[in-house]
């Protein structure tokens, strides 16, 4: 029997744990402000405008003007909504999407919770927020929001098996479901990290990430064009905020992980590189995967709906089980 | 009542306190609340409270497993169902005291009997395996001990698959 | 430190990322005006009122989806401790783990015969 604040957890840890929580809910949030304005701003860029350039120097200030926006917004509950599920679902799927966070390493000492199955810990959290948004839709009682919510709903599990099933060739390499392990395992320098000998895994893993993050080219639930904007359209002001503020932590922790699983966590890219610090490292690769994603949606046209559920099950499913045995089965060859 | 500020000073009773009143008030209300996407909602929590109660007991694997499965697939897969079937009106509760009654009876018996079953249970203790391998370990169980049964789960897994599709293919007609 | 310090710290994740929303929008209830009316509260539907109720029934298909998303994810629980363990383990793992992967595909294969896969 093991009592955790009577042994080496004081109650002064623990409120320096609680601090070091808040202070990267607050680094997250500072993110999701900027990956919003670096997101319209690469965009703009790419097809020729300006991007946000009006708030503040260079527009720096138009995500904040946005986010008070929201927040002075009248909050409003349609009349026949289910006014309980309609308050509760943004939150449902806000709180997943920041505590899968907690098992993310960014060096090999500054990591928050070090679970044993980091790993599994992700991917169980990270279903959850499907719920929030099936309850968003459903409680909104408007058509479109249903329809919305039903199309995310689908599309997010149907990507989900994909994704799940494509990190298992990493796991086998590395033999641990310990994000920290799965990191020590790969080498200093490219060539050693899994992204290499676990490429079909890590294509997989990129466009099923894509398509669970509900993000161009797989937006069709959220497509303002034919859907109004989906499971969300009855909500306004900052609850409308946590939705899109969930989508965003999701970019942060999908990065991360694809930095930590495929590319190396905070190992350098050339072994003589090693005087940088790994979190200098790790910050690079995890801002050129959130540039690889904005890169995409500037550049790919939206999916057709009918190609999208093929594509999960009938391509990426065989392609991460084949992916999985030809893993195995070389793994055997050079036992 | 020494007894019982005594089982709060330990944390992890306190803990176990909380989750186990997580799950047993998600099971009741699962039952008593009217709406059914509410009910799958409840049950949602009693999922989670239970997979809190695993990792008490340093089974991670088991509370994060039962997160994937239970308190996320298995909760999307009824909402998909009710949301796809009609059930605007709330039904009636047929009122029948006799029915009630036996009903009543028989809930507290078996409560009784479970109740007096585990306070006999004793269970000799063995050593907790280390939860650092907890993952390996069980890998290592699953494919050289219990082989037939894990391959009999893909046989039911399947056949559940291909059942299921058979009827709703029989229902969309 | 122990191991379960860990756990402690994933609860105060999950316990902030509670207490966010539910600050950030209580703060909001002081700025934020609120003026009902009954037009603002209809539900929208391209500026039409609103026919019927909202919560609708749709197709089955959305079903099959989820009960195939439940199957995988059974599979995929399998998976992670067979890769875990699999140094250990060896060819015959392999085996075992090929017939029961090959056994579900049969039934994945089924339901792309019978079109469940297709959206039309």
């Amino acid at each position: 029997m093991t009592n955790w604040f009577e042994g080496s957890l004081t109650w002064g840890i623990f409120a320096m744990f609680a601090i070091w929580v808040i202070v990267l809910l607050l680094i997250v949030l500072g993110f999701v402000t900027y990956a919003i304005y670096y997101e319209r701003k690469v965009i703009g860029w790419m097809q020729g405008r300006y991007g946000p350039n009006r708030v503040g120097p260079f527009g720096l200030l138009q995500t904040v003007a946005d986010i008070l926006k929201l927040l002075m917004k009248e909050d409003t509950i349609p009349a026949k909504a289910d006014r309980v599920l309609f308050k509760l679902a943004p939150v449902i799927a806000f709180v997943p999407s920041f505590a899968v966070l907690a098992v993310i390493p960014y060096t090999e000492t500054l990591v928050f919770a070090n679970l044993n199955v980091g790993l599994l810990y992700f991917a169980a959290l990270s279903s959850i927020s499907t719920i929030g948004i099936l309850l968003g839709g459903w409680a909104s009682n408007n058509k479109y929001a249903l329809l919305g919510g039903m199309r995310s709903g689908a599309q997010m599990i149907s990507y989900e098996i994909p994704l799940i099933i494509s990190v298992a060739g990493v796991i086998l390499m590395s033999g641990s479901l310990n994000l920290g392990d799965i990191v020590k395992a790969q080498g200093n320098g490219f060539w050693q990290w899994n992204f290499i000998p676990q490429i079909i895994g890590f294509s997989v893993f990129i466009v099923a990430s894509i398509a669970e993050l509900n993000r161009t080219p797989f937006d069709l639930p959220e497509a303002e064009s034919e859907l109004v904007a989906g499971y969300h359209v009855e909500y306004s002001g900052f609850r409308f905020a946590f939705f899109m503020l969930a989508e965003y932590v999701y970019v942060y922790a999908i990065a991360s992980l694809t930095t930590v699983l495929f590319l190396g966590g905070w190992k350098p890219l050339f072994p003589f590189l090693d005087f940088i610090p790994g979190i200098i490292w790790f910050i690079i690769k995890f801002l050129f995967v959130v540039f690889c994603l904005f890169w995409l949606r500037a550049t790919l046209p939206r999916m057709r709906i009918d190609q999208l559920m093929g594509l999960g099950w009938k391509v990426l499913l065989p392609l991460s089980l084949a992916n999985l045995f030809i893993t195995a089965v070389v793994m055997e060859w050079f036992r | 009542m020494s007894s019982i500020t005594q089982f709060f000073s330990s944390s992890e009773h306190v803990i176990f306190f909380v989750l186990a009143l997580g799950a047993i008030s998600g099971a009741v209300f699962m039952i008593t609340l009217s709406k059914l996407v509410h009910m799958i909602l409840s049950l949602a929590v009693t999922f989670l409270s239970l997979a809190g109660l695993y990792v008490l007991l340093n089974a991670e694997f088991v509370a994060f497993a039962q997160v994937l499965i239970y308190a996320g697939a298995v909760t999307i897969l009824m909402m998909f169902g009710i949301m796809l079937t009609k059930h605007e009106d709330a039904e009636d509760k047929a009122k029948r005291p006799r029915h009630r009654m036996l009903l009543g009876v028989s809930i507290t018996l078996l409560f009784a009997v479970l109740f007096l079953a585990i306070q006999q249970l004793s269970l000799p203790a063995q050593d907790a395996l280390q939860a650092d391998n907890n993952t390996e370990a069980i890998g290592e169980q699953l494919f050289t001990l219990h082989v037939i049964p894990f391959e009999l789960v893909s046989l039911l897994l399947t056949v559940a698959f291909i059942g299921s599709i058979i009827v709703a293919k029989k229902e969309a007609e | 430190m122990e191991y379960e310090v860990n756990y402690v710290i994933v609860a105060l994740f999950i316990s902030i990322g509670i207490l966010l929303p539910a600050i950030a929008l209580s703060i909001g209830r002081w700025l934020r005006p609120h003026r009902p009316l009954d037009e603002k509260l209809t539900t929208y539907e391209s500026g039409n009122e609103p026919v019927g109720i909202g919560q609708i029934r749709y197709n089955i298909r959305y079903y099959l989806f989820a009960l195939m998303f439940v199957i995988f994810d059974v599979e995929a629980v399998f998976l992670y401790p067979w890769a875990v363990a699999y140094r250990k383990l060896g060819l015959f793992a392999l085996v075992e783990m090929l017939i029961f992967v090959s056994l579900l595909l049969i039934g994945l294969l089924y339901a792309w015969k019978k079109k469940v896969l297709q959206w039309n």
